[in-house]
């Protein structure tokens, strides 16, 4: 191509979106999300979101061997290139893995061969299509703006999706609302849609809950209210209770206020944000009286700024016994904290009465504590049939496979 | 500047190991003369609309590049140049732009509007992500010397929800603010040095 098309093109996409703009330009505006509730202590601050990564890592760059873990487990590399790939979900047959990304606008297939994985693309340019989850023969897939029902997709990797995001009256504010998905043992589908900010009034009540619909997106209900941004939860085998992680909010500092994991014992119940954080920390900036009161408060805090993510109930036989009943959990690391924290899976033994729980250290090494510098990030945490574990890597791309032998005396 | 122009060169050929060594050469030497076409052979931009991309941060033009690629972002033109274009070839173009210098905008400075769009830089505290010398670092764009009209076209397009690919904060950061106070920043950021 010349030199003169390029130019062309270049200014009439310009003149374009410049007149698109202005028409759209008149929208009334809060102040700005990010920066709202940054103190002045923190005005010089350097904090800044970790840089994400958009190409392929192989294998071979992979540091795996720094891996730790409790001893007779065992970290492999299971799949490797999965830009951007976060939560997995599991095929019908467990033979496919399906794997959604936020930036990159893809998701994954990744088959799985017994003694090695293909990875295809199934969908791409779309808006942070983070959730995905499977029920009765279909992949469902939901960006910020759209919801696609891949049907019978095993048989025919080539099928058409079913456009459903009509149907699930999703809002227009994006911040925080890119989805973790996944249907309940009742097969409805859960879906949260964050806090549009890092603390604010949210504008409309559609925001900081967590919703449930039937699979063809009706019979939509608000299951649980005041949720900041959930990006993981998962189902007590036993009781049926839905536990959920939640991210605590900016700015107030490196000890907090920490990151959640909480219970839904009852629907409706109300989680705090933007007036209550943690085990009851009024909110300095959006005040209320009595800003604690009928908040549901979390089982247990999750450290501060950690980015708790995917929870997974165990339910295999390969590990100890006293998995049984316990729940592994992703924390994919701090970026608003002068010291990093997080960067590993923790496995969480809650109570028998589910009031508490007991966090122990599972899946580290992914951060240098002394070079205050990460690798990886670990984000969700799949069960295999033979009770091992995925976790995604969505700094690496990768998937990690964990299995335990009993170790040699 | 860590090398000169033959280091790098010597180091992107590096990077190109492989049985066709000399024609990925070529096609490197291809792709960077089309870029010259509208973002300068020197990436520095006197196209309307097209970013300088000299002295940008690496894992900045990487992360662009594949969402380029991948036709996420920038106009059907990058897209289609970039289809198909290998990671590893974006991570050679990425590390070719990001040591090359800046130029200095010589464009004459308003200096009412370059005080204000400074004012406002200042309060939306832009400079704690991009540097307070506003040249960026690892994700985080350059904005000093970029192109003034591509700036305010850029954050309004965030505002407005047009750039997916990044982490929805620049948008949230941009939250609320009008387009006037976009084009004092833009005037502000591409006299900088």
């Amino acid at each position: 191509m010349k030199k003169s098309v390029f130019v062309l093109a270049a200014a009439s996409v310009l003149t374009l979106s410049i007149q698109a703009a202005l028409a759209q330009d008149k929208a009334a505006a809060p102040p700005p999300a990010w920066q709202q509730g940054r103190p002045a202590a923190l005005a010089d601050s350097k904090l800044a979101p970790n840089a994400g990564k958009n190409t392929e890592t192989p294998a071979s760059e992979i540091p795996i061997d720094k891996l730790k873990l409790p001893k007779g487990f065992k970290a492999e590399i299971w799949a490797t290139g999965m830009v951007g790939g976060r939560a997995m979900a599991f095929s019908d047959s467990g033979k496919k893995i399906y794997v959604g990304t936020r930036g990159i606008g893809r998701v994954y297939e990744v088959t799985d061969a017994g003694d090695k994985r293909t990875v295809r693309v199934v969908v791409d340019k779309l808006t942070q299509p983070s959730g995905v989850a499977f029920q009765g023969g279909s992949l469902y897939v939901m960006a910020i703006d759209k919801v696609l029902r891949y049907d019978g997709i095993e048989a025919n990797p080539a099928v058409q999706p079913v456009d459903l995001t009509a149907k699930f009256n999703l809002p227009k504010e994006q911040h925080h609302n890119w989805k973790y998905l996944a249907f309940g043992p009742d097969k409805k589908l859960y879906v949260p849609f964050g806090g549009p900010c890092n603390i604010c009034e949210p504008p409309s009540k559609e925001y900081a809950q967590l919703r449930r619909y039937n699979a063809d997106g009706s019979g939509m209900e608000v299951i649980a209210t005041g949720i900041r941004n959930t990006q993981g939860f998962d189902w007590h085998p036993k009781t049926g209770e839905i536990w959920f992680t939640d991210h605590g909010r900016d700015w107030l500092g490196d000890n907090g206020p920490e990151d959640e994991l909480n219970r839904i014992d009852k629907a409706g119940n109300f989680y705090g944000f933007p007036y209550c954080h943690a085990k009851g920390i009024p909110d300095p900036d959006i005040k209320k009286k009595d800003a604690c009161k009928d908040v549901t408060l979390p089982v247990t805090t999750m450290g501060p700024h950690a980015a708790v993510m995917g929870v997974k109930f165990y339910t295999g036989d390969m590990f100890p016994k006293d998995y049984q009943g316990a729940m592994f959990i992703a924390r994919k690391g701090s970026w608003n904290r002068s010291k990093k924290f997080g960067y590993d899976v923790v496995s969480v033994r809650p109570s028998a009465d589910g009031k508490s729980a007991k966090i122990s250290p599972f899946l580290t090494g992914f951060m240098d504590p002394k070079e205050n510098t990460f690798w990886g990030r670990p984000a969700y945490i799949a069960q295999m049939k033979d009770g091992s574990l995925l976790v995604s890597d969505e700094q690496l791309g990768a998937i990690y496979r964990i299995s335990y032998g009993a170790p040699k005396k | 500047m860590p090398w000169g122009a033959k280091g790098r060169w010597a180091l992107l050929a590096a990077l190109f190991i492989s049985a066709a060594h000399a024609q990925v050469e070529e096609r490197m030497a291809a792709q960077l003369r089309s870029c010259a076409g509208c973002h300068g052979a020197d990436g520095n931009s006197v196209t309307t609309g097209a970013p300088s991309l000299a002295a940008q941060p690496k894992i900045f033009l990487e992360n662009y590049l594949v969402l380029s690629r991948e036709g996420l972002r920038g106009p059907p033109v990058m897209q289609a140049l970039l289809k198909g274009v290998p990671d590893k070839e974006i991570v050679a173009l990425s590390m070719h732009y990001s040591g090359l210098k800046a130029t200095a905008n010589i464009d004459p400075v308003d200096k009412k509007l370059f005080q204000r769009g400074k004012d406002i830089a200042s309060k939306n505290r832009c400079s704690s992500c991009h540097e307070s010398t506003f040249r960026g670092r690892e994700q985080m764009p350059r904005l000093a010397g970029q192109r003034e009209e591509f700036l305010a076209e850029v954050m309004l397009a965030y505002r407005q929800n047009r750039r997916p690919g990044g982490d929805t904060i620049m948008a949230a950061s941009l939250y609320g603010i009008p387009e006037t106070d976009f084009k004092a920043m833009a005037h502000y950021f591409s006299r900088l040095k």
